[in-house]
């Protein structure tokens, strides 16, 4: 982890704010039984072909799960893997379903706060940018 | 050794077993916090949709949940989470156990049914392994963990299964077995297979569309 280039990242500020949500977090990540059937709650699931990266699951895992699992020490490069994530495949409907209860729009939007808190957002004015769905 | 694990170790791990299932329900009430039911109203002139009574009911239900849109993982997950607790409180061997250490014991199945029980549960098992490896959607969140739990719920029914039918050394299977079944317990509450507490904690306790009870559209 020592060699990841975290040029232009907070990585002290991304620990931080992870540690405000910790218990949540942790317990999320760790009750999640990587069941898949949450996928199916997904519209935009649906909508593309059953996509696999767009089930609620793979979302949170490959967001905020990466940003635990660093413990925050991430390049930009990762950041911005997780902005294509979080903006580009969710637009936070809140209607995904997990069987265990997992809020699993709150640890997205939670990964979105980071995100922004980074200066990595999506440019909407941007052509070509990304945009859920 | 043999009698180490076959007698404390068994409390011991039973009572981390259980004492792991009540810190967890702590921990998840601790996280928790009551709020304000949302009253969301019905636009003026959309129906209301009542669900019809008796079998129908059950029916309108489980069409409106995950059965709808993944009867055979519904189907085989429930056989496999019943096997997972009926076969070991209710196998013969085990009562005639409990039954010499403590004087009482539970009811047994007879020893062919707990067998096909154990069949049914194997079954399960590989069809679970089976998603892991090949299902697209389930692979792409798949991590090494996840088979390493599918062989910690399974060991115990794996080498139980060994040693009943005398396959193998019966006296090392017996000791793997019982080592598998304390593990299993031990670390139940503590790996990924906390969800045996969050299953029941949230539809018991988060009022929402899938609740046990009255549960309402919160969106």
């Amino acid at each position: 982890m020592s060699n990841e280039n975290t040029a232009g990242v907070d990585t002290d500020r991304i620990k931080k704010r992870l540690d405000s949500r910790k218990a949540k977090m942790k317990l999320s990540l760790a009750a999640c039984a990587h069941c898949t059937l949450c996928a199916e709650s997904c519209f935009l699931f649906n909508a593309r072909d059953n996509d696999p990266t767009y089930m609620p699951s793979y979302k949170f895992i490959n967001s905020i799960g990466v940003l635990y699992k660093k413990k925050g020490v991430v390049d930009r490069a990762t950041l911005e893997d997780i902005r294509d994530v979080v903006w580009g495949r969710c637009v936070l409907c809140t209607r995904c379903y997990c069987p265990f209860g997992i809020d699993i729009p709150e640890m997205i939007a939670f990964a979105r706060n980071i995100c922004r808190e980074q200066g990595v957002f999506p440019d909407y004015e941007e052509k070509g940018s990304i945009h859920a769905g | 050794m043999y009698d180490f694990i076959r007698g404390p170790m068994v409390w011991i791990s039973l009572a981390i077993f259980f004492g792991g299932i009540l810190y967890q329900v702590f921990r998840f009430l601790a996280l928790s916090r009551t709020v304000e039911e949302q009253q969301i109203k019905r636009p003026t002139g959309l129906v209301a949709e009542v669900p019809p009574a008796g079998t129908e009911g059950f029916l309108y239900a489980l069409k409106l949940s995950i059965f709808r849109t993944n009867p055979v993982m519904v189907v085989v997950t429930t056989i496999f989470h019943f096997c997972l607790i009926m076969v070991p409180l209710f196998l013969l061997g085990h009562n005639i156990l409990i039954e010499r250490a403590i004087g009482f014991s539970l009811f047994s199945f007879s020893e062919s049914f707990s067998d096909f029980l154990t069949w049914l549960f194997l079954f399960c098992g590989i069809y679970f392994l089976y998603r892991r490896r090949f299902s697209k959607r389930v692979r792409a969140i798949t991590s090494r963990n996840d088979y390493l739990m599918l062989l910690l719920a399974t060991a115990p029914f794996i080498t139980g299964f060994l040693a009943y039918h005398q396959i193998l050394h019966y006296n090392t299977m017996i000791v793997m077995h019982i080592l598998a079944g304390e593990a299993m317990l031990i670390l139940a509450p503590f790996t990924k297979f906390v969800h045996m507490v969050y299953f029941f904690a949230v539809r018991f306790t988060v009022k929402s569309e899938w609740a046990l009870g009255s549960g309402n559209r919160t969106w």
